[in-house]
């Protein structure tokens, strides 16, 4: 006999976004799976937390200075990549750039931190035999670019050992996806973020987008974000989303701050994490959107060792030639399902 | 000639203005099976419903530093035969781009068992403080369906802040202090 499948959604508030996981799989299994994936979640946030002073991050922003501190196993994988991801970078991914995310109002002053160094960086977040970690100067660590991306791979990870032939987590726009039919990813309109686009179509892979629609703040008289420059250590502003491309969610969330520091140099690093990026601005002049694809550039020579539409996690960008296609534009009565046209093009 | 051209310079696609949609809502739970999963043992749940007075309402903005709206608090006693589990509360939220209906268990001992989203709908701009845009969902509270709109359910690069979230459930805690025995 057949098992009946069934499938499920549920949202919960972690770590600092929601979190929404998805499951299908043998009916009266799915809601024990997704809890279960949320208590993975909730064990990154309950380590990686920076704004929470009992967090294990928070032991080692306090103590790291004095000496080596033992860390879970998560919080380990975690710091082990982002190392690999500012080696490989240069630094352009950098988890030490907490101290100016404090300055700038995004992440709370802790009184029983050390005083941070202006001359610190990822090269003094020493990693010591037997998962132990020392700050070699007066750094500060957020891992607030990486650890939702991990979270969210852990949770896929227990989803698919319990069973489900299908999921989906995504925490805050970080997202990854498994199962056999694909599923369209939307991104936001990076100028009027409440509108959202159909990005591309994903079987089996993460991606991750950063964008700064929602978390600009006014910062000494100018409108700032959390997207800094682990360079010049100086805030970006909002006026594009970037989208990576991945097969784990840790590197895909990461990625984003790469190509976010330096587009440029990210094509290199992107290949290196059979990764892709896409870059979504919005154009004023026709209202439409200027769509930048890492693996779609021709002159670039670096393309062809970048995945390919439909090729490597079955990420395809389908919904580019559909919305291009004249017969996918929306008919009259289709309102409900495709937005009014802004109203300057309705005059125009 | 360089023939080095970095990716970002030319655009792979222009899209037009109108493949964008609009804002969504999804409905993950309704109230039977929101109970369900935060208190799974639990075989009875018994309306333990309160109105606020004026004394109890500042007690709570006094403990939680949250400003009450509504004076109705929607709590239930989770009961597994005579023991008593927990408590369910159900309220609502409602942010600068969002409305989100939740529920919190609180444990015997006053301590956050977990939070599980019902309803999420996202308005445009200031949309959901609109009455009228608010009326919308009347009728359409936890425990009948809302229409849930699968073309829209995998949006990356929705980093919205769950601070008012996180507000409710500090005015949901106080409540229980104050309000519920």
């Amino acid at each position: 006999m057949n098992a009946v499948v069934e499938q499920k959604i549920r949202a919960r508030p972690l770590l600092g976004t929601f979190v929404e996981i998805a499951a299908s799989g043998t009916s009266g299994s799915v809601h024990a799976a997704i809890s279960q994936a949320f208590d993975a979640v909730a064990e990154v946030h309950a380590l990686m937390s920076y704004q929470d002073p009992a967090s294990e991050l928070s032991r080692i922003n306090q103590f790291g200075i004095d000496g080596p501190v033992a860390v879970h196993s998560h919080t380990w994988e975690v710091l082990r990549a982002a190392r690999e991801l500012a080696e490989a970078s240069a630094g352009l991914f950098d988890i030490t750039i907490a101290p100016t995310l404090t300055r700038l109002g995004f992440l709370p002053p802790h009184a029983n931190f050390p005083r941070a160094s202006r001359h610190g960086d990822w090269r003094h977040v020493a990693l010591l035999p037997g998962q132990r970690v020392q700050f070699l100067r007066r750094v500060r660590i957020d891992l607030s670019g990486i650890a939702k991306g991990y979270a969210v791979d852990l949770a896929i990870r227990v989803l698919q050992a319990a069973g489900m032939q299908s999921g989906r987590v995504n925490a805050g726009g970080d997202l990854r996806v498994f199962g056999t039919t694909a599923q369209t990813i939307h991104v936001r309109a990076p100028h009027a973020p409440t509108q959202v686009l159909p990005l591309l179509n994903l079987t089996d892979g993460a991606a991750a987008t950063s964008a700064a629609y929602f978390a600009q703040r006014r910062h000494a008289q100018r409108m700032v974000t959390p997207l800094i420059h682990p360079h010049t250590r100086s805030a970006s502003s909002a006026e594009r989303s970037i989208t990576v491309l991945a097969p784990h969610c840790m590197h895909a969330d990461a990625l984003t701050k790469v190509v976010q520091a330096d587009p440029a140099q990210a094509a290199k690093i992107l290949a290196r994490y059979q990764a892709r990026a896409v870059i979504v601005e919005h154009d004023p002049v026709s209202g439409g959107f200027r769509v930048f694809d890492s693996a779609h550039t021709s002159g670039c020579p670096l393309s062809g060792s970048l995945p390919l539409a439909g090729e490597r996690d079955n990420v395809s960008l389908r919904m580019f030639k559909d919305a291009l296609s004249p017969s996918s534009l929306p008919q009259a009565g289709e309102r409900d399902k495709v937005s009014l046209r802004e109203k300057r093009f309705i005059a125009a | 000639m360089h023939k080095f051209e970095p990716w970002f310079c030319v655009p792979a696609l222009i899209l037009p203005a109108m493949v964008s949609a609009p804002a969504f809502a999804v409905q993950y739970l309704n109230l039977e099976q929101a109970q369900k999963a935060l208190f799974p043992s639990a075989d009875q749940f018994v309306s333990a419903a309160v109105t606020l007075s004026p004394e109890q309402r500042r007690a709570i903005e006094t403990a939680s530093g949250v400003k009450v709206r509504v004076n109705e608090v929607k709590a239930w006693r989770a009961k597994q035969g005579a023991k008593f589990e927990g408590w369910f509360v159900l309220d609502e939220v409602i942010g600068k781009h969002e409305l989100i209906t939740y529920a919190v268990a609180i444990a015997p001992d006053g301590s956050v068992e977990g939070v599980e989203i019902l309803d999420y709908r996202e308005g445009h701009g200031g949309g959901v403080r609109n009455s009228k845009w608010r009326a919308q969902f009347n009728g359409k509270k936890a425990g009948s369906p809302l229409q849930l709109d699968d073309d829209i359910k995998n949006l990356s690069g929705a980093t919205l802040s769950c601070r008012h979230l996180t507000e409710g459930v500090r005015r949901v805690l106080a409540t229980q202090a104050v309000a519920l025995k």
